[in-house]
This record gives structure tokens, C-alpha cells and sequence, in this order.
């Protein structure tokens, strides 16, 4: 109940941010900027349009989450706030928990409308309704979930700049692991490849979301992959924030 | 913006085609995409297009492959750049080796696209006259579901001007078959009194041969194959009708060409 509470007031605070209109703005700008590209090439202009729309909500979004998310926590310190709602009956994992669940939800909303504009680009020049392309948002929604997660783990001790640029790693280290996968098949095995094999598991691939190229192309993406990548983005984002919540919960703000 | 517009008109000295040197492998660009590598192939594309359109850059087609390679690691599903990449080394370069390469490439990565053999078969059967090699990119082009019925088509005509002539005429026969379309199996028929031309033609000609080794000369007309037992019957043409002789050439052919049946 109180998480709820807290999740709708962070919501109401989000949307009047003017930094998310600005990203909207740009968001919306970027997805029709897709019909300009799409008249430079040769065959195809649907895919150019679909390719350049989708990364613009997956790009859009991160920015979105990563920006709003670093400063929510943060804010509440900074103005003294969060001494007032400490001081009622409310744990602190609740006011962790209702932040992030209200920034998700703020998320969902902008996708939504994002999602809207790009849905109308495609119906303006194929005259159909591409339903399937909704699977690749869904999953650039478990991303920003997890996104948001992060930036909720360092809003709680950092400020919101170096939250931002821990985030931002984050998403580009998250977008890069696989890599080391080509890195672990040419080591010889070993110490360095055991550890190094700790370490890529360890590490975030944001790459599991990416089912971008696969609904374009409208190849089949395995179910086991759907459903995996889902649990793994959902287990990923409670474990980050179990973590933000342990040290939110040894902070001392007196 | 009279400013802009006064720097705009300064001449700069600009190298033709310099920005090229800066693209770096497909494999290691793609880990620098940060997950939005379709969107670059797409980028690279449409550069790419702007750039073996400009004149300007005598040696724009040196890095040909190099530029399709990219797009293909990046995207390796997007058709187009294979298709396109092809045409420009055909057209513009000549280079249909090259061509063939592009297109091998998209379909190694894309088996189920029987776009690429298809127009590999045909830059082989046009600008090579390599109807082996046509015929085999054929033959990959109809093993691949949903491709078109003309494959099956081409892959008969190509065996027949390889000279695999049973090939082209068990694949006319299944043409002439399975089609319900009057004017395909009209087609197939046509090639079909073709090919058992061609094969007859063989046979009575490898008969003459031996005759004039039995007998010192050309027999006088058909018939003599058989009264002489070199052949136990004269063969007929598709319509069951006789072949034409000459005997001073020793050349055999239809009463009709197929085209005129």
C-alpha cells in the first residue's frame, strides 16, 4: 500500500520533469527522422524505418531511465524530504521500491507513446498494423527495467552526475559483455579463462533484450529465449535492487 | 547565417574518397555498436550508396567487398546490400567474380534466401556464359523453399546449354507435369522436342560415324542405319515425326524448329 502511494507520487513528480519532454521530444524527432533516412536507400525503406525507430525507444528509454532515475533518490536528500517520509511509518525499502516502481511505470508510459508514433510511421507505409513489432519494445521495457534498477542503486549513495555515468557504464559495459565470450573461446583454459568466465557471467548482457534485428528480419526468436531472457532481466533487477536496498538501509542521513 | 553562408562558398580542398580509410573491420565494429548494430549497416548502406554513385573517387570499387563485408557483419539478414552490392560490382566494375562472392556471402549467412543463387545463376548465365555454374546456382536457388517457379525453369535451360542433357530433360518433363498452366507446359513442351532433338541428334549422328567406317561414306539417307544394322531402329522426333538428313554435311534436324510448333 505504501509502496503504492510512494510509486504514484513518484510517477505525478517524474511527468513533470521537463528533461523526460525534451527526451520525448527528441525520442519522437529521432523515429521520424527514420522516413528521411529511408528515402536515401536502395530496396527496403520499411526496414530502414523500423531499425532506426526501434533503437530510437531503446535509446530514448535508457536516456529517459538512466537521467530521471539518477536523480530520484537523491532529490529526496538533497531537498531534506526524505527526512519527513523516514520519519512516518515507512520502511525504506518501501520508499526504494516505490520509487523505482513508479519510474517503471513512468517508463512504460513513455514507451507506450513512443511506441505509438513509431506504430503510426510503419501503418503510413505498409498500410498494416505491425503488431509483432511490439515484441522488440516489450523487451527493450525489461531492459530499462533493469536500467532503471541500476540507476536506483546509485542515486541511493551517489549524486545524480556520477550515478549517471555509473549507469551509463553500466548500459554500455551490459551492451558490450558478449564480446568477451569471442575473447573466452580463443583462451586456452586455465586460471585466467576460469576467471575470466566468472566474470562474463557475472557481468550484465543488455544483449538478451536485443530481439531488435530478429522481429525486423521477422525471424522466429526462440521461446525459451523470450522466457529466459525476461526471468533474467526481472532476477537481475531485484538482486540490484536488494542491493540498493542494504545500502540505503545503512545510510545515515542526520 | 551569412556567416554559414560565406564559409559555404570558401573552396576547401576535399581528397576524394578519404573517409573510407577510416572504416575498420565488421567484426570489431560491431562490438563497438553498443547493440544498435542494425542501425548502422543501415547507415553504412545508405553511404555506401552516395559513395559508389560519386564519379568522383577513381577508385571507389577497391574496397568493394570490403564495404559489403561490414554491412554484413552488422546486419547479416539484410538482403538488400548483397542484392545491391552484386549489381554495382557487375554493372559498374565488371567484376561478376566478385559479384558471385557477394552473393555467396548473403546466402551462406541466409540459406533460406534463394534470392542470392538466383541472381548469382543468372550474372553466371548472362555475363560468363558458365552454364555449369548457372545450372548449380540454379539448382540451389529451387532446393530452397518458397523460391520461384521460373528457377526450376532456368535450371532446366541452363543443364541444356551445359549439355547435361538429362538433366534438362527429366527437369522439363517435371515442368511439363506438375504444371496446370497451358502456356508453361506449352512452354515445356518446346523444350522438351528441343532436348530430345538434342539427344537423338547425338545418337544418329555417333551412327553416321560408324557407317562411314564401315562403308567408306555417308549414308544416302537414314534408313541405310538401319538396314545396314548399325541402328536397330531410326529414333523420331518429340511429335513423332521423322528427322531431316543431309548427307552431304551429315547434318540432322526437326522438321520445325521448337519455337515454331
Amino acid at each position: 500500500m505504501t509502496i503504492t502511494v510512494i510509486a504514484r507520487n513518484t510517477f505525478k513528480e517524474a511527468v513533470r520533469d521537463r528533461v523526460l519532454y525534451l527526451l520525448l521530444f527528441f525520442a519522437a524527432v529521432s523515429i521520424l527522422f527514420a522516413r528521411v533516412l529511408a528515402l536515401l536507400t536502395v530496396g527496403d525503406r520499411v526496414k530502414i524505418i523500423e531499425d532506426v525507430g526501434l533503437a530510437s525507444i531503446s535509446l530514448f528509454g535508457a536516456l529517459m531511465a538512466i537521467l530521471i532515475g539518477t536523480g530520484l533518490v537523491y532529490k529526496e536528500i538533497e531537498k531534506r524530504t526524505i527526512f519527513t517520509l523516514l520519519a512516518k511509518p515507512l520502511r525504506r525499502h518501501e520508499f526504494l521500491l516505490g520509487k523505482f516502481l513508479g519510474l517503471v511505470l513512468t517508463l512504460a508510459v513513455l514507451l507506450a507513446a513512443m511506441s505509438l508514433i513509431f506504430l503510426a510511421l510503419v501503418l503510413a507505409h505498409t498500410g498494416t498494423l505491425e503488431w509483432n513489432l511490439l515484441l522488440a519494445v516489450v523487451y527493450i521495457f525489461f531492459e530499462l527495467v533493469l536500467i532503471t534498477a541500476v540507476a536506483i542503486l546509485f542515486s541511493s549513495f551517489s549524486t545524480p552526475i556520477l550515478s549517471s555515468l555509473f549507469a551509463l557504464a553500466f548500459y554500455l559495459i551490459g551492451h558490450f559483455s558478449w564480446s568477451l565470450e569471442t575473447l573466452l573461446k580463443k583462451l586456452p583454459s586455465g586460471a585466467t579463462r576460469t576467471f575470466l568466465r566468472f566474470v562474463y557471467t557475472l557481468l550484465p548482457d543488455l544483449e538478451n533484450f536485443n530481439i531488435r534485428s530478429e522481429v525486423v528480419h521477422q525471424l522466429p526468436v526462440a521461446g525459451a529465449h523470450l522466457l529466459y531472457s525476461a526471468a533474467y532481466g526481472l532476477v537481475y533487477a531485484a538482486f540490484i535492487l536488494g542491493l540498493a536496498i542494504v545500502i540505503f538501509r545503512r545510510r545515515d542521513f542526520i | 547565417m551569412g556567416l554559414k553562408t560565406r564559409l559555404d562558398r570558401i573552396p576547401r580542398r576535399k581528397i576524394p574518397g578519404s573517409s573510407i580509410i577510416y572504416i575498420p573491420s565488421g567484426k570489431y565494429l560491431k562490438m563497438a555498436t553498443f547493440g544498435y548494430s542494425s542501425v548502422l549497416a543501415d547507415i553504412i548502406y545508405i553511404w555506401a550508396i552516395q559513395y559508389y554513385g560519386n564519379t568522383a573517387i577513381e577508385d571507389r570499387y577497391t574496397h568493394l567487398i570490403h564495404i559489403f563485408s561490414i554491412i554484413s557483419e552488422l546486419d547479416p539478414s539484410y538482403i538488400d546490400p548483397y542484392v545491391v552490392g552484386a549489381l554495382i560490382a557487375v554493372e559498374d566494375t565488371r567484376d561478376v567474380a566478385l559479384a558471385l562472392k557477394i552473393l555467396d556471402m548473403g546466402l551462406a549467412k541466409n540459406p533460406g534466401q534463394w534470392i542470392f543463387p538466383l541472381e548469382a545463376g543468372h550474372y553466371a548465365q548472362l555475363y560468363l556464359k558458365d552454364y555449369a555454374l548457372a545450372k548449380e546456382y540454379y539448382r540451389k536457388t529451387m532446393n530452397i523453399p518458397g523460391s520461384p517457379a521460373i528457377a526450376r525453369r532456368l535450371y532446366a535451360a541452363s543443364a541444356f546449354k551445359a549439355n547435361d542433357l538429362t538433366a534438362a530433360w527429366e527437369t522439363w518433363l517435371e515442368v511439363f507435369q506438375a504444371s496446370a498452366d497451358p502456356q508453361i507446359r506449352k512452354i515445356a513442351s518446346n523444350h522438351l522436342y528441343e532436348v530430345k532433338a538434342a539427344i537423338d541428334a547425338g545418337t544418329i549422328r555417333d551412327a553416321v560415324a560408324r557407317y562411314r567406317a564401315k562403308s567408306g561414306r555417308n549414308p544416302a539417307a537414314l534408313e541405310d542405319l538401319v538396314r545396314s544394322g548399325v541402328l536397330a531402329r531410326l529414333p523420331k522426333d518429340y511429335d513423332e515425326k521423322d528427322y531431316l538428313y543431309d548427307p552431304a554435311t551429315g547434318q540432322i534436324k526437326t522438321q520445325v524448329a521448337p519455337w515454331k510448333r
